[in-house]
């Protein structure tokens, strides 16, 4: 039996930030909780370093480039996007423990088990487009810098709408959490985040005519599907990463609703 | 406190909840606007000679039979509190009604301007047009469900939750509030 159930728990350690961090790890009984928790905090500001900094694949850049101005994009981000996307490929898998805090939220719902088997699924199928693809596909494109520009561009537009496809998946990720949080009775998650899972939801929608144009506000780095989209996702993220804090400082591990924090 | 002075404390119709979602859609759509307009001065003439090929008399009758559906949602919310649940329940298939008319008629509209050679990539105007009114159809579309929502509640004395009717309510009365704007953009502005 654990210290904790034994009901022998030692006291926080106060001092260092490190005795706290040790305290947390050996007694903390939301352990895993924070560490998924932090995992989804540090991937999602890596993944705004690695795709916005290092490898400079985001904002993306235009559609209509010319195969000579694709080959130069590729040659300009050489080493950005090969030091960036081999980054990618090793924290790749994190997304595994992301997705199973975002799922959590959804078991400790008095909702169906299968809203969170689906939001599991459905993310585990985002990961592959939206970066391991892309990734893939980018870093051939920056390993080879002599390869004929016609090759360049067929890279360049398999790995932007690669990226671009993850969309419909986002579109339902979202309609499902939606769905769980409205009928949920445990209070896990404000309505109001229910409903602004529809607004992202509909902004994905928006994505899909980058399929149809090469230029203007609705090609993939236009302001409606690209911007836009993006300012909402930022702004969602940041909900659901506040909200999925309080869910654990609140969580109880019963069943029934969740207490709410005191003042 | 009991219900009724919950009720009383409320401040807006509904769950405060959906008025964010209000919030958030009207931000969304204002970007959506700003980058109409901007593109718009950049292109003017372009954008008045394809404005002169949609129909302001289709538009008007679009914004009418909107705003009615919109009169007979806040007459089943009115007719709900005073527990007239058979008046609701009607006023809520008025509403369903004139919001299934508005669907018909803008895929004949669609229909219509397809068949004249105006098509999502003609120019830029007719992009915005359709990107604007199917985004706007998607959110009525999914504004059936909200008032397939509110029935549930007023059929069985089991349910209905005043709350969730009028929560119902607001999110149609967004749609028309999104659609008057959208009628201004596209069909009025010159």
């Amino acid at each position: 039996m654990s210290d904790s159930a034994a009901g022998t728990l030692p006291e926080e350690r106060s001092g260092s930030l490190l005795r706290k961090v040790a305290w947390h790890w050996r007694y903390d009984e939301k352990r895993e909780l924070w560490i998924g928790w932090w995992t989804l905090v540090v991937f999602y500001n890596l993944y705004g370093l690695l795709f916005f900094v290092i490898t400079r694949t985001q904002p993306p850049p235009q559609p209509s480039l010319s195969p000579a101005e694709i080959a130069q994009w590729f040659a300009d981000r050489h080493h950005g996007l090969l030091y960036g996307y081999a980054i990618v490929s090793i924290v790749g898998g994190a997304t595994a423990v992301m997705n199973a805090t975002l799922a959590y939220s959804m078991r400790r719902m008095s909702v169906s088990r299968a809203f969170a088997y689906s939001y599991l699924v459905i993310y585990a199928l985002a990961t592959l487009p939206g970066m391991l693809i892309m990734g893939v596909v980018c870093s051939v494109g920056a390993m080879r810098p002599d390869r004929d520009p016609a090759l360049m561009s067929w890279l360049y537009d398999f790995a932007f709408l690669s990226f671009e496809g993850t969309m419909g998946v986002f579109l339902i990720g979202s309609l499902v959490w939606m769905a769980a949080v409205l009928l949920d009775e445990n209070r896990v998650f404000p309505k109001w985040f229910g409903y602004l899972n529809l607004c992202n939801a509909l902004t994905e929608v928006v994505v899909a005519p980058a399929w149809i144009f090469q230029d203007g506000v609705f090609a993939w780095d236009g302001e409606i599907a690209w911007w836009i989209n993006m300012g909402v996702f930022v702004t969602y993220t940041t909900v659901f990463l506040t909200l999925l804090r309080r869910l654990i400082l609140r969580e109880d591990f019963g069943t029934g609703p969740l207490p709410e924090l005191s003042q | 406190m009991t219900t009724a002075a919950k009720a009383q404390h409320r401040f807006v119709p509904g769950q405060p909840d959906m008025w964010a979602f209000v919030l958030f859609e009207a931000l969304v759509f204002t970007a959506y606007f700003v980058v109409y307009v901007v593109c718009r001065t950049r292109s003017l003439d372009l954008f008045l000679q394809s404005q002169a090929h949609l129909d302001l008399r289709v538009g008007v009758f679009h914004t009418l039979v909107l705003l009615a559906s919109s009169w007979f949602v806040a007459r089943c919310v009115q007719a709900a509190r005073e527990r007239s649940f058979r008046a609701a329940l009607t006023n809520a298939y008025l509403t369903m009604l004139f919001g299934f008319v508005f669907l018909v008629s803008k895929v004949l509209e669609w229909a219509a301007k397809l068949d004249e050679g105006f098509g999502f990539t003609t120019d830029e105007f007719f992009s915005f047009y359709y990107f604007l009114t199917a985004i706007h159809f998607l959110h009525l579309l999914i504004g059936f469900v909200a008032l397939g929502i509110a029935v549930h509640q007023l059929w069985s004395p089991a349910r209905r939750s005043q709350e969730l009717v009028e929560t119902c309510a607001t999110y149609w009365h967004t749609i028309d509030f999104l659609w008057v704007l959208i009628f201004a953009l596209l069909y009025v502005m010159r």
